[in-house]
């Protein structure tokens, strides 16, 4: 039974499944936009010029494309084991606080490619002590990551907003927020274009975690791990230790992240800030049917989306939260695909004369997670 | 006796007082959470089920200026986005954290969207009522009289559903039928038990308290909506149905800890300790979690949970 390497391996079925879902979701918030009296058809107009055809709204989408990667890439790891960080939002606001305090403390006095590989460090340490409490959590005590996670989310928030007023705040303003750092010394732009480095950051990453699982024994040994827990642990895999290391991985790249938008783009933290790009994540990496590569463009696709989503209030009357509400829908309409899917094999293998009994697999979203969280809750 | 010029009976009051009624919520959407649950159904959509409580009980209560039509539209929208769950999960048998966590997108999403959009995401406040009962003698004791026995006729009542809960869960068919069903769905299937009707059912009840839960919230507690408003809470209350060892009685004392946890908070910030504002936010979070360590080991979890059922496969 090999369903998820059929999930994984890039065949034309699965692809379809999503983007049948993503098109559903679609349709489905048409008619919503139209029984609430907007103009879908605008409404639609506008999310699509502003992200992909106007030149400047391309930019924003490309630069928005760069922690979108590195989040995924990250969230990726941690899924294809079968581990539920839903904490990327803590994991990359501590990071992006770590990195925005480093940078501008170190701007100027050395130069800027060691300012920014040591926020960097700092951003990737960040994300890594936020995931190492809910990692012990799940390995010592075997506490449900995902309630330990979105739990830590709301610590996070706390945390930094106290740190960006307290200890680390900018003595020189009266907003709470971390120092400046100028704007001379922010990652510079990819030759031609307005957009920073960071985006190639983030498509460095996907490769990073593309190699990792198809050429590494430690890649293969998460997927194991997340594909049947119980066989792992009779193979005698450390499970426990592969399930914990994919999550602080997972949290490392969340604070890559955030240290690559401070870096890039804000120059600093402020309190409260969150763009949440957790859950959108979430839907990013189930759609990209937890392949590496599919990462790419599905990062492109929902960076529009939140661009383009950003002028819709403006100019089509509808409110931002409409993308989130989207991103939820498609998420809904991707698990009866995944189900119309799972019956589809059913009788694609009935009619080639199998005994179905063998086919239909006993869970239904790519991930066997189900016996991780019966270990772990 | 004062400290800063603030009166310690007073005090202790406000504090039971805010205490208790921050506690409401999160027992009502344990309460229901545990039959969810005990069926083996792990809803992650319970955040997003207590928004749209939120959300729906708010905009209800706004227009019929009506706590009881405010809280009927808070379940009503909880019910609906738990059917979708129970649909999607005991019925097409895919993933509850997938399905769990694409509701409570969902229901962040469109609150915020219908928020921004009937009311411009202004702060306005439900004009509702709420009946209060003052209860004679018992509401003369000290501290506690004024905190227990002179509230809300709501509030009365929410507390009364604990001992209707634990009777349901632990002596009735439905109750016997919902363990079972979480326990060992094969057996119970063998025992003729109907394992998909008893979980769409599990699963409504879980559904129409949370959004009881979220409507309590916004509408008889706070009055007002704002966007993203649990922060949380939803979640909170799925740790306290798991390290209340799925039990209605210690539920509540779980719920009754977080709420005076909660309240703590800002009853130091009135008499003058200095504990600052993030602090006190964090309290509840940590504290589950500390509670979720020092528990977790004594509990035993439903065999079931997170496994759909399928009949004839094991």
């Amino acid at each position: 039974m090999n369903e998820r390497a059929r999930l994984s391996g890039i065949s034309l079925l699965p692809i379809a499944s999503s983007v049948m879902a993503i098109v559903m979701a679609f349709v489905i918030g048409g008619i919503f936009l139209e029984a609430n009296g907007k103009d879908a058809l605008h409404a639609y107009r506008i999310l699509f010029e502003r992200g992909l055809i106007n030149g400047d709204g391309l930019t924003e989408t490309f630069k928005k494309m760069a922690p979108m990667l590195i989040v995924s890439a990250g969230l990726l790891i941690a899924l294809r084991a079968s581990v539920w960080n839903i904490g990327i939002d803590g994991q990359f606001m501590v990071g992006a606080l770590l990195a925005g305090v480093a940078g501008a403390h170190l701007s100027g006095s050395v130069p800027n490619p060691l300012m920014w590989s040591i926020a960097a460090i700092a951003g990737i340490a960040g994300g890594l002590l936020w995931a190492v409490v809910p990692a012990l959590l799940m390995v010592k005590f075997k506490l449900n990551e995902i309630i330990t996670t979105l739990l830590m989310n709301y610590v996070a928030v706390y945390v930094t907003a106290w740190l960006a007023k307290g200890p680390f705040k900018d003595p020189d303003r009266v907003a709470p927020q971390t120092p400046k750092i100028p704007l001379e010394d922010r990652l510079p732009f990819i030759p031609g274009t307005e957009v920073h480095i960071g985006l190639i950051v983030g498509l460095i990453s996907v490769v990073v975690v593309a190699i990792l699982f198809r050429s590494t024994v430690y890649g293969f040994c998460l997927d194991v791990v997340g594909r049947n827990r119980r066989a792992a642990i009779h193979a005698g895999f450390p499970v426990g230790r592969l399930a914990g290391s994919a999550l602080l991985l997972s949290g490392a790249f969340a604070g890559l992240a955030g240290a690559n938008d401070v870096l890039g783009i804000q120059g600093l933290f402020k309190a409260n800030w969150n763009p949440g790009y957790g859950f959108t994540a979430f839907a990013l990496v189930y759609l990209a049917r937890l392949n590496s590569l599919l990462i790419i463009p599905f990062a492109f696709f929902f960076s529009f989306l939140l661009v383009g989503g950003d002028s819709m209030p403006r100019r089509a009357d509808v409110p931002t939260y409409f993308v989130e509400m989207l991103e939820g829908l498609m998420l809904i309409c991707f698990a009866v695909a995944v189900y119309l899917e799972r019956r589809w094999h059913v009788i694609s293998e009935r009619l080639r004369g199998r005994p179905d009994d063998r086919v239909e697999p006993e869970t239904s979203s790519g991930v066997e997670s189900l016996e991780g969280l019966e270990a772990s809750s | 006796m004062t400290i800063n010029g603030i009166d310690v009976t007073d005090f202790l009051t406000a504090m039971l007082a805010t205490g208790l009624l921050r506690a409401v919520p999160l027992v009502l959407a344990s309460l229901g959470d545990v039959f969810a649950q005990k069926a083996g159904l792990l809803n992650l959509g319970i955040e997003g089920m207590m928004l749209s409580g939120c959300f729906f009980g708010f905009y209800a209560a706004y227009h019929t200026e009506s706590v009881t039509y405010g809280l009927l539209a808070g379940m009503a929208a909880g019910l609906a986005l738990a059917l979708l769950f129970a649909f999607l999960t005991v019925q097409l048998r895919v993933d509850q954290v997938l399905v769990g966590l694409a509701i409570t997108i969902f229901g962040a999403g469109l609150t915020g969207y219908l928020f921004r959009d009937l009311f411009g995401g202004q702060n306005v406040s439900a004009a509702v009522r709420p009946m209060t009962i003052r209860i004679p003698l018992l509401a003369d004791i000290p501290i506690a009289g004024k905190a227990l026995f002179d509230r809300q006729a709501l509030f009365y009542l929410c507390w009364l559903l604990v001992p209707v809960f634990a009777f349901v869960l632990n002596r009735t068919r439905f109750g016997l039928n919902v363990r079972a069903v979480g326990e060992n769905p094969f057996a119970a299937d063998a025992a003729g038990v109907n394992v998909i009707q008893v979980r769409y059912l599990a699963m409504a009840l879980a559904g129409i308290m949370a959004g009881f839960a979220g409507a309590f919230l916004a509408v008889a507690d706070l009055k007002i909506f704002t966007i993203g408003m649990t922060v949380g809470q939803g979640f909170i209350a799925l740790a306290i149905t798991m390290i209340g060892g799925w039990s209605p009685w210690k539920i509540a004392f779980g719920a009754i800890l977080f709420g005076m946890l909660n309240a703590l908070g800002d009853s130091l910030q009135i008499i003058g300790v200095g504990v600052r504002t993030e602090f006190i936010g964090m309290f509840p979070y940590i504290g589950i979690m500390i509670a979720m360590i020092v528990l977790a080991r004594r509990t035993s979890v439903p065999a079931a949970l997170g496994i759909p059922y399928a009949r004839g496969q094991r």
